[in-house]
């Protein structure tokens, strides 16, 4: 019956086009609307690394000042992230900072640019799974040995190599030679949630080196920098300051690890209470990456608002739907008087209306589609570069089954009432007057 | 077959109660012509509706094969629609979005039959009236008469018990209607019972029995003889 009922809706379509064309518009409004704003809260606020996002912890040491109220700093200054690292406490763990530098290629063929990097260790590579096209990430004794090693992006390595295997080749960075070891395929978790303080949807670093080389090689840093304390002149004044321009973050395995970790950084804070550090309550925290993008409120309030004024605008597409399908299926009391003296009960009535709304969700959700497309094209335009996410933007196959099961689902609400009214109405009194 | 007893159908509004049927007793047996005279409001639709199971009675017992229909609920009365009862109506009620094939084919979907069997009924139907090669029409495309054809074989097309016709004929010039009339009482000799409302006395009179109903109440059930029923056909 159900393809008997589909045909049927496809008919009831052709006998009124006009009337169903609008509730079709209606629907499709309203659902491209939402889904526009849907896109770009599923682009900017999914899971930006689902397989093991329960599993990664941002490190939050309160370092901060005594004289305020504020959270801890989101990041770690020199002395403590060399300090976890030393003590090599979690089952995988890395610091990581931005850096930048002038790249010289080999060749007259380019000339050198500017290039914004980033500082990490061995871990960092099977910690945030990330893809490799070419080699691997370096291992341990790079990052103990302070060898000179890089990993590239796939952008970076299409543009010095044309995309060939680069590993074993040399690379000239800040004026220091650095030997290729991998080079990562398409990979920019969005939000970028290892470094959110310093955009949480910029684009991926171009090349990556072990961060005990940032110090040595004199690299300068690039990104968010906070001191609640005035360093104390020279190089080694900042190391030892109270600065935080660190992330950190570890890999623990179950909730047992996690409460024995935290256990260890208050352990860790109140060693350096008795040295003076740490003025503050003991207010040390670990985040799982879910947990840190919600702390930190990745989705700007206008993203928010703009849920709600999308929502908004379906309900009142919706309400519209059901005074078209109330005028619509009460317009077909004579039909369906004739199919209950026929032997249709109530129920199989119901069916037939619903499949029926469910027609024209479905037509209204493939032109919400077309509607949804244009309008992430539009937001496309407005962001323009202000943000690095624009990639990112677009209806992919989960959001187009998300559009057309909404469309439905919606279109079936709407059309509840309607089909009821429109069920109830005594037969006898149609056939009649038919 | 089809039995009342002291049946009573009474509308209420919030200021008005009007009793349609009342006290309403008949008895219709296998393989009779009934028509249903009397005059507008008298009850005639309403006991037709009742026959039909699309309204309930206020009170009284409707015995429809032998099954009590008074407790019945929507989805039992609706397979006893479907498989006991073929309608007729005055403005042929055929769905204009349907081709004759489909418009006769309604019920038996109902009945979830197979659409084999679907099909080699609705095609017999269809060659029962005439309008076999037509059956990829849509009713507009046909003429009055043509149309209730369609709806004869759509109410035969299930076999049912009998059948309920509310004025046939009535939307029909004199000639279409002799020949409608025809049609049915052919279906009658092949044993189907028929239960006609009319305004047409002379139709009336070509039935085999003739009920007058006045004031939601028989005022006369007239036995017919077949010379009589001959004479004014």
């Amino acid at each position: 019956m159900f393809l008997y009922y589909l045909r049927l809706s496809a008919l009831s379509y052709r006998r009124n086009p006009i009337l169903s064309s609008l509730m079709v518009m209606a629907v499709a409004i309203g659902v491209g609307a939402y889904m526009v704003i849907f896109t770009l809260n599923f682009v900017m606020g999914g899971d930006p690394i689902p397989q093991k996002s329960d599993q990664l912890f941002h490190v939050q040491l309160d370092s901060g000042n005594p004289n305020t109220q504020d959270d801890p700093p989101k990041q770690l200054t020199y002395l403590d992230a060399t300090a976890l690292i030393q003590a090599n406490s979690a089952y995988r763990e890395t610091a990581t900072s931005k850096i930048s530098g002038i790249l010289e290629p080999e060749g007259d063929g380019i000339r050198p640019f500017s290039i914004v990097g980033r500082g990490a260790f061995a871990d960092f590579f099977p910690m945030f799974n990330t893809p490799f096209l070419y080699g691997d990430g370096w291992d341990q004794s790079a990052d103990r040995d302070l060898q000179q090693v890089a990993v590239l992006t796939k952008e970076l390595n299409e543009r010095l190599f044309g995309g060939a295997d680069s590993t074993g080749e040399t690379v000239r960075l800040h004026g220091n030679n650095f030997q290729i070891v991998g080079v990562l395929d398409d990979w920019a978790p969005v939000p970028k949630f290892y470094d959110i303080n310093n955009g949480a949807f910029d684009g991926s670093e171009e090349i990556f080196i072990p961060w005990n080389l940032i110090i040595p090689l004199d690299f300068p840093r690039n990104g968010n920098t906070n001191c609640w304390k005035t360093p104390e002149a020279g190089p080694d004044g900042f190391l030892n300051s109270e600065c935080v321009w660190i992330q950190y973050w570890v890999e623990l395995r179950s909730g047992d690890d996690e409460a024995e970790y935290l256990q260890f950084l208050n352990n860790y804070a109140a060693q350096q209470k008795e040295f003076g550090r740490f003025p503050r309550e003991m207010n040390n925290a670990l985040f799982n990456v879910e947990e840190w993008l919600m702390k930190e409120e990745v989705l700007p309030n206008e993203t928010k608002i703009l849920s709600a004024l999308a929502a908004m605008l379906l309900a009142v597409c919706l309400l519209n739907t059901i005074g078209l399908l109330l005028s619509k299926f009460l317009g077909k009391s004579g039909e369906i008087g004739v199919r209950q003296a026929l032997g249709a009960h109530k129920g199989s009535l119901f069916l037939q209306h619903v499949i029926e709304a469910g027609f024209i969700g479905l037509l209204g959700g493939i032109l919400g589609l077309a509607i949804a497309a244009a309008g992430l094209e539009g937001v496309k335009v407005l962001l323009g570069d202000n943000l690095m996410i624009t990639d990112w933007i677009h209806l992919n196959p989960t959001v187009v089954a998300i559009t057309l099961v909404l469309a439905v689902l919606a279109t079936i609400f709407a059309g509840f009432y309607p089909i009821w009214r429109a069920c109830s109405i005594n037969p006898a009194i149609h056939l009649k007057t038919q | 077959m089809l039995e009342m007893k002291n049946v009573r159908k009474v509308f209420r509004t919030d200021m008005v109660e009007t009793c349609a049927l009342d006290e309403f007793s008949l008895t219709v047996d296998q393989g009779e012509f009934v028509t249903i005279t009397g005059p507008s409001g008298c009850g005639k639709t309403t006991f037709l509706n009742i026959a039909g199971l699309l309204e309930t009675h206020t009170s009284g017992q409707y015995l429809l094969d032998g099954v009590d229909v008074s407790q019945l609920r929507d989805y039992a009365r609706a397979k006893l629609r479907n498989q006991k009862i073929g309608f007729i109506f005055q403005s042929f009620n055929l769905m204009p979005d349907l081709n004759l094939f489909d418009n006769i084919d309604v019920p038996l979907r109902y009945r979830g039959m197979k659409s084999a069997e679907r099909k080699e009924r609705v095609d017999k139907a269809l060659d029962s009236v005439g309008l076999f090669a037509r059956k990829k029409h849509v009713p507009a495309q046909l003429s009055g008469g043509q149309q209730q054809r369609v709806a004869i074989a759509r109410a035969l097309v299930g076999e049912p018990l009998f059948l309920l016709a509310d004025e046939p004929t009535g939307n029909l010039d004199s000639n279409t209607a002799k020949g409608v009339m025809a049609l049915l009482e052919e279906i009658n000799d092949s044993g189907t019972t028929i239960i006609m409302v009319t305004h047409d006395q002379s139709l009336a009179e070509q039935s085999k029995r003739n009920i007058h109903i006045l004031d939601g109440r028989i005022s006369n059930n007239t036995e017919q003889t077949q010379q009589k029923a001959a004479a004014a056909a």
